[in-house]
């Protein structure tokens, strides 16, 4: 298995596995805030938040037995993984109360709860369970990555896209972040549907460091815009104004997709194709 | 180097970014093209929660033709000036709203309802120049001579704070001064999230406070022809009619708002109803109103979109005559008593004996609605409703006087 002899820092699977704690963990912190705007009106809105708060703890003590007690690692990653994916789907259904689907109009898409949110969970559950169901060493290994990284930049884009058109669009760079995301999606796609050499993992590479930047730059907007906010309360600007975590999700992902090119870069496949013309 | 995975990225991206900008292309422009973002934030994001508190108000909301025509929320409820303030989820709203929050659109209406008697008049009618300003009184004083400047109702302080409240108020708050220095309230007659014309033309709406013995435009309306064919067709009238264009083919019948405010077949319409009230009818005695002339005139032509010129000046004249015979029998009476407080034998303020409950209602409901009934059409209510009962009435001051004026000579 790739990664076991290797030195910690150069072990892919044990990037992404710190990757889904510091996630999940974060995802405490921004469950609170999504759910205050509703201030926690169903009991089921307690869930997500308990989930994030508690599974990092079983994650961290998964990770102290990955190398000696492996078999514990496993399990409690399945533990986890499973329950994530459960959470995140069950998220989804109760999310699809929104009046989109009683509807059908692109108003009440443009202005229906986050229905696909909670998918966030699922993506991470399936990080966990793939990581200990898929050896590291492997090509398909990093795909995958990849996938989960696309999947993320495919949200990324329908809510950028949902979320700037509830505002209208009303400042033209609020189309930045919906042209970056897709971008990504087609850099990430054709890494999944074809082989490609190495130079187009470099760019597509090159892509990811630049969606971190679009990301971190909505985060400094998204932050200044609350500032400003029309609430007295500042607590209240950033519950109700701009989601100040969201544009954090394109450092994110970047990270997730850069652990997973990097990967597929260390591969045999990964060499430039060479067409043989002569002598044989 | 191959260029095919660049040009099949490159090309996934940018079908993506368009079809993202055909997606948002496709939204309305009302709802897109805001002057600031909370307006366009506001489109949607206030039903997402008040469609599951106040369902009803979302749906009334969205029948209307505010909604047709892209108003949001926002437009309506954030904060016009001298309004309070209130942090509302994100967003900055006001606490009450007046014709304040309405004239930003509709001033021009606005200003034709401060002339009016709906307006501070309405309001002096019970509590005299409390809560108004001087400013809003002398403005009202200027259209309406009398009507602001007077006394609170002495009937009203009589019967105390509770009556007032869930009495007086609930129609004559029509006229209320509001805190942020504007007078009425819109809703009153157009209710607030369906601001309909429709519900506005209807007499009902009207006989919410046009109703009773003390004018009882409603009962009359009702008994005459108008009002019988009304009841009988309006399922055939189009009391949806925008008010620019409205014609005797929207509405061949008529009901309060057509011949009092509506610009049927292009005649102006106005919020002002005194525009075409040539007489001060509810008044204990019957004057002219300053404007007798133009406005009767105004009136008549309204009156001429469905009725010959013959039968217009027909039912004036007689109606001018009832007026002069009420405002005679109400003198009579007025004089009796008068002759009573004169002598000395009535002392003390208003309404401390029968006779003056008497006399008040010999004007105050039957001479009103005998007056009423004869420029309405409501033949019942200018005999057994009027006539009769100030005749009645009549007799029964002239016997409770001499009565009070012999128990006076026994006490002196």
């Amino acid at each position: 298995m790739a990664g076991s002899n290797e030195r910690w820092w150069n072990q892919p699977e044990l990037w992404v596995e710190v990757f889904a704690i510091l996630n999940i963990a974060f995802l405490t912190f921004d469950i609170y805030l999504a759910h205050s705007v509703n201030q926690f009106r169903n009991p089921a809105e307690y869930i997500p938040l308990l989930f994030s708060a508690t599974s990092p703890v079983a994650l961290i003590v998964a990770l102290t037995q990955r190398v000696r007690r492996r078999i514990w690692w496993k399990i409690l990653g399945h533990l986890v993984g499973w329950s994530a994916i459960l959470v995140g789907l069950t998220g989804v259904s109760l999310h699809l109360e929104s009046s989109f689907f009683y509807e059908r109009t692109i108003q009440s898409l443009t202005y229906s709860a986050p229905f696909a949110a909670p998918l966030a969970y699922a993506g991470l559950g399936f990080v966990l369970v793939m990581n200990r169901m898929v050896d590291p060493g492997s090509v398909e290994w990093a795909r995958w990555i990849l996938l989960f990284t696309m999947g993320g930049f495919i949200g990324n884009f329908i809510f950028s896209l949902a979320d700037h058109a509830a505002n209208g669009f009303f400042l033209a760079v609020e189309w930045v972040p919906v042209a970056a995301s897709a971008v990504a999606i087609g850099f990430l796609c054709i890494t999944l549907l074809t082989e490609v050499p190495r130079w187009f993992i470099d760019v597509s590479a090159a892509v990811l460091i630049l969606e971190a930047g679009v990301g971190l730059w909505g985060f400094v907007l998204h932050t200044m815009g609350n500032l400003r906010g029309p609430s007295v309360h500042a607590f209240d600007n950033f519950i109700f104004g701009a989601p100040p975590m969201a544009p954090l999700l394109f450092p994110n992902l970047a990270v997730l997709g850069l652990i997973g090119l990097w990967q597929l870069r260390n591969k045999e496949y990964a060499e430039p194709l060479v067409t043989v013309t002569q002598g044989t | 180097m191959s260029f095919r995975p660049v040009f099949i990225a490159v090309v996934i991206a940018f079908a993506l970014i368009l079809a993202a900008f055909l997606l948002n292309r496709a939204r309305p422009k009302v709802e897109t093209e805001q002057p600031t973002a909370d307006l366009v934030r506001a489109t949607g994001k206030c039903a997402e929660c008040h469609t599951r508190t106040q369902y009803s108000v979302v749906h009334e909301f969205e029948m209307s033709m505010h909604a047709r025509k892209g108003v949001n929320c926002l437009e309506c409820h954030q904060p016009a000036q001298g309004q309070e303030k209130k942090d509302h989820h994100g967003f900055v709203i006001s606490a009450q709203l007046t014709p304040g929050n309405c004239r930003g659109c509709h001033e021009n209406i606005y200003q034709q309802f401060l002339r009016s008697r709906h307006s501070a008049p309405a309001w002096a009618a019970v509590y005299g120049e409390k809560g108004l300003t001087p400013e809003q009184v002398s403005f009202s004083e200027t259209y309406q001579p009398g009507g602001t400047r007077r006394p609170p109702n002495p009937l009203a302080e009589l019967e105390g704070t509770s009556a007032k409240t869930s009495g007086c108020d609930q129609c004559h708050s029509v006229g209320k001064p509001n805190t942020d220095g504007t007078v009425g309230n819109c809703t009153v007659c157009h209710t607030r999230h369906t601001s309909s014309v429709r519900i506005a033309r209807l007499p009902t709406t009207c006989a919410q406070c046009h109703m009773g013995p003390d004018h009882s435009q409603i009962e009359i309306y009702e008994e005459s022809r108008h009002g019988i064919l009304f009841q009988a067709q309006e399922k055939l009238l189009n009391l949806d009619a925008p008010p620019q264009t409205l014609t005797t083919r929207d509405m061949f019948v008529p009901t309060c708002a057509t011949c009092h405010m509506s610009g049927i077949n292009g005649i102006g319409v106005t919020h002002d109803p005194s525009e075409r009230l040539s007489f001060y009818l509810a008044n204990m005695i019957t004057d002219r109103r300053p404007n007798y002339a133009a406005a009767q005139a105004r009136m008549k032509q309204v009156c001429s979109q469905c009725h010959t010129p013959g039968l217009v000046e027909r039912v004036y004249a007689q109606a001018e005559q009832v007026v002069q015979t009420t405002n005679q029998r109400v003198q009579k009476a007025q004089d009796i008593v008068n002759g009573l407080r004169k002598g000395g034998v009535l002392t003390g303020p208003p309404f401390s004996y029968p006779i003056d409950f008497v006399f008040f209602n010999l004007w105050h409901y039957d001479g009103r609605t005998s007056k009423h009934g004869a420029f309405m059409g409501g033949a019942d209510f200018v005999q057994w409703h009027g006539n009769y009962p100030m005749l009645e009435k009549t007799v029964q001051l002239k016997s409770m006087a001499e009565e009070l004026r012999r128990q006076h000579g026994r006490v002196k």
